[in-house]
């Protein structure tokens, strides 16, 4: 037997059952969607069952939340803050701003179209999400990462230049430290 | 009542130059009209003479039509229970006004917010050039003929596929075999 990295190995799929078992969400709460996300964890809808709770700080964190509109300024901290965190890690777009600019598609300050700027594993649409729909949510990147399709933080490390270019094109003086990974 | 808001508006009309003035008796208030010169004197005099300790806003009109902006600012008297609201117009083109964070402190976040989303320019204003907007080169936001949908467009990119914003749940109701229940049809566009 040869050694071939593009077949799934047993190791990774013990790995992903693992990781979907074990979503550590950032309590980084953007727009209007945050409110959603107490429903979702408290003992109605109880999402810490699935293994999703919330984590402190980006290093800890596995799945970083869109739950809203992102203004310029905003966005500059979120990429932040997703630069920060530790693979493996995950991005939910979290209701119609978020995918499509929603009632902000006039806005002078927010950005329509977040997979432009961050890579985006699962959108939940609604405006607001109920917390049924963002537990569907979940399941559904539970199941891409099963799978081993949740590959966006690969993405954005392949694909870097893109992302960039996108990210630097609407902020103006930029900041942001050059990353070796 | 109406005889406190007399007594008021007269005591304003002998002391300063008033243009016009206005009664609201139901949400007792008098609104002042006056010009942008005497400002901080009929400010200072209600706030220290007439007991409209409270400053209770600011805000900023567009009146684009008429090439002028108006600065309001919302008074409140706890003592006798009325406001006053102080109105004045600035040329559009040129918006320049005295500082007048001396009065009420407060004051100093409304002039920086002013300052920003409709370019008015505050003569001794003491406060950093920026305020919520980060890195703004562009026009003044909050202005009437800065055109936001026109900006969001050239700037943002929209994603492709609902420009003309139809209702698509038929075809994704025939794509995915379910059928539409009655009560939500009613809901359509």
């Amino acid at each position: 037997m040869y050694y071939d990295k593009t077949q799934d190995r047993l190791t990774e799929i013990i790995k992903n059952f693992a990781r979907k078992h074990s979503l550590w969400i950032l309590a980084y709460g953007t727009g209007c969607g945050a409110i959603e996300v107490p429903a979702t964890m408290t003992s109605r809808y109880d999402a810490e069952r699935l293994g999703v709770r919330g984590a402190a700080t980006p290093r800890q964190a596995d799945v970083l939340l869109i739950t809203g509109y992102l203004t310029v300024k905003t966005l500059k901290r979120v990429i932040r803050v997703y630069e920060q965190m530790q693979d493996p890690k995950y991005v939910i777009g979290f209701g119609s701003c978020a995918i499509n600019g929603g009632m902000y598609w006039d806005s002078y300050n927010t950005i329509k179209q977040l997979d432009l700027y961050l890579p985006v594993d699962v959108y939940i649409s609604g405006c607001m999400p109920r917390p049924e729909a963002v537990l569907q949510g979940f399941g559904k990147l539970q199941s891409l990462i099963k799978e081993g399709k949740a590959d966006g933080a690969r993405k954005y490390k392949d694909e870097l230049d893109y992302y960039r270019g996108n990210q630097q094109k609407i902020i103006k003086n930029w900041d942001f430290p050059d990353y070796n990974w | 009542m109406e005889l406190l808001l007399e007594k008021i508006r007269d005591r304003i009309k002998v002391n300063f130059d008033l243009k016009d003035s206005k009664f609201n008796m139901n949400e007792r208030r008098i609104d002042l009209y006056i010009d942008k010169k005497s400002i901080s004197s009929i400010l200072f005099y209600l706030k220290e003479q007439m007991g409209f300790k409270h400053l209770m806003h600011a805000s900023v009109v567009d009146w684009l039509e008429e090439g002028e902006l108006e600065v309001i600012f919302l008074l409140w008297a706890p003592k006798e229970k009325i406001s006053v609201f102080v109105k004045t117009r600035l040329d559009r083109e040129n918006a320049k006004m005295d500082n007048l964070d001396m009065i009420w402190p407060q004051l100093n976040t409304y002039e920086r917010e002013f300052k920003e989303m409709y370019g008015i320019e505050f003569e001794g204003l003491e406060a950093p050039d920026e305020f919520i907007l980060e890195d703004w080169d562009g026009p003044p936001p909050m202005r009437r003929d800065f055109d936001t949908a026109a900006f969001a467009k050239d700037v943002y990119s929209e994603r492709t596929g609902r420009e003309d914003a139809k209702d698509v749940r038929e075809t994704i109701a025939k794509r995915s075999g379910e059928e539409i229940p009655d009560f939500a049809k009613k809901y359509s566009r």
